[in-house]
């Protein structure tokens, strides 16, 4: 859908409008991964290999092939953004929630904030803490 | 045709809205879009090109205003004719309930045109007994109600029948009791009028937080004013720019080759560096008065020539919000999003960006 409207006083000043529908192709999760022990660490590479297992597990060689991008990763925390392409949301997200140890160690993915925009993963009216 | 497990592979609608025009436009519509979104968590503004915090956004930020917390608040204190009499008629009072959460509690919003709105489950709204209507996304079996109530209306008199049943029903019927954030913007007399209206209450009055940092050696889109799709190898689409700026404000790196395994992500081309950008994070109950003032210092930036081609402002809105923008319904779903970004260009056109998730109407 645009709209637009051409006006004489500004010249610059032409209106356009835009609406997007469904236009992203990727949906983003904001997750971290929680051991029952405390004192395990992953770097990054073993963060995404545990993620790709995780998919081969449960959707087999076709899910390890889904195109997983770890944005950001955090080793102190655990905390991680990935970027999946929209298709794959469920595949994934079922993946991270069926995935329960690592090296036989108990553990498991939650999943904080989901969304189509990356932007909006940047906000968290849930997490506000005031004090 | 039915499609078995459709579900699986179509992710719920989205909606990426984008307006261009002039700030100083007559009709430009970016002020009513900013106004109309109330509730506010999360301001950001990037500048490009700028090392030193400028005086004006510093003095700007800091004249953010203050907002409170109310713990433990009966709603029908916001309905009393006192209230409405010292904050609804006088100036724009804001209201939202705090820690709850809109796909399983009620949740209640007050909005700055005197409008409260509650969002209840179906047991509280049977047991209020106020009329409302079902959730437009709760499906055929309406679980969660919507009821609105119009305070600042002329027949809201405190003798009027319609006032006697709701406090009746939010005092005795099913009272209901929420932490909620408030703030009240008007011209004139002191703003501690709140603090001491609720002294009964556990009141706490709050600053919102403010952080600074500069980042270095940024990789920045080249962007077109006059083209909010882009064109090839000239300048950057608006969607392309919306998930760079959640890039650099999530800290994801943008420097990844195609076959790297971590992530594929790449800043969208053609770009330029950067050298230093100055980022300001605001969080707290922000006031769309004050989003309108730092709007104003961002274009009186611009009156000097600067290096900076552009500047965008960046706004979250609360994901458990009844509302997004004006008196629209909004739901969470997976993510609650209701955001948008304003980029301010050195010609003063700008661009407006309003992001939603499902559970919302088109901004």
């Amino acid at each position: 859908m645009i709209e637009s409207g051409d006006d004489k006083g500004f010249k610059p000043a032409s209106y356009e409008r835009i609406v997007l529908k469904n236009a992203s192709e990727y949906y983003y999760l904001k997750i971290y991964l929680e051991f029952q022990e405390v004192g395990i660490s992953l770097n990054a590479v073993e963060f995404k290999q545990l993620i790709i297992s995780a998919l081969k597990r449960l959707h087999g060689e076709v899910g390890a092939a889904l195109p997983v991008d770890v944005l950001s990763y955090e080793e102190k925390t655990l905390l991680a953004i990935l970027r999946v392409p929209i298709t794959g949301l469920v595949k994934l997200w079922s993946a991270l929630t069926l995935l329960d140890s690592y090296q036989n160690r108990k553990c498991a993915f939650r999943v904080i904030q989901t969304s189509p925009f990356l932007l909006a993963l940047a906000g968290n009216s849930r997490e506000l803490v005031l004090d | 045709m039915f499609v078995p497990l459709r579900w699986l592979r179509e992710t719920p609608r989205h909606l990426l809205v984008c307006e261009r025009s002039h700030v100083r436009h007559e009709r430009s519509r970016h002020a009513s879009h900013v106004r109309d979104h109330a509730f506010n968590c999360r301001v950001s503004f990037l500048i490009p090109d700028c090392g030193i915090v400028p005086e004006a956004f510093k003095s700007a930020v800091a004249g953010l205003g203050e907002y409170y917390l109310v713990k433990n608040l009966s709603l029908h204190e916001l309905v009393t004719e006192e209230f409405i009499n010292t904050f609804v008629k006088k100036g724009s009072c804001y209201a939202l309930t705090y820690n709850t959460r809109i796909d399983q509690d009620n949740t209640a919003a007050l909005l700055p045109t005197g409008k409260l709105i509650l969002s209840v489950d179906k047991d509280t709204y049977e047991e209020l007994g106020l009329q409302g209507h079902p959730s437009r996304y709760s499906g055929k079996k309406p679980m969660r109600y919507i009821i609105t109530l119009d305070l600042s209306e002329s027949t809201f008199g405190p003798d009027s029948k319609k006032h006697k049943r709701i406090i009746w029903a939010l005092k005795e019927k099913k009272p209901l009791e929420f932490d909620f954030l408030l703030a009240w913007h008007h011209t004139g007399s002191e703003e501690s009028i709140l603090m001491s209206y609720f002294s009964k209450n556990q009141i706490q009055a709050l600053q919102p937080k403010v952080t600074f940092s500069t980042l270095r050696n940024v990789q920045c889109p080249v962007l077109d004013n006059n083209k909010l799709k882009g064109e090839p190898e000239a300048a950057c689409s608006a969607q392309e720019f919306f998930e760079w700026l959640g890039a650099i404000l999530s800290c994801v790196g943008l420097e990844n080759t195609p076959s790297s395994f971590l992530s594929t992500y790449s800043c969208p081309q053609p770009s330029t560096f950067v050298e230093q950008v100055l980022l300001c994070t605001i969080t707290g109950f922000i006031l769309p008065e004050k989003i309108i003032c730092l709007l104003e210092q961002i274009c009186c930036y611009f009156e000097e020539p600067k290096l900076a081609h552009w500047i965008s402002l960046v706004v979250h809105g609360f994901a458990d919000s009844p509302v997004s923008w004006r008196e629209c319904e909004h739901g969470f779903l997976k993510g609650g999003e209701n955001l948008y970004n304003l980029v301010i260009f050195r010609s003063l056109d700008y661009w407006l960006q309003m992001a939603v998730g499902a559970h919302d109407d088109c901004p």
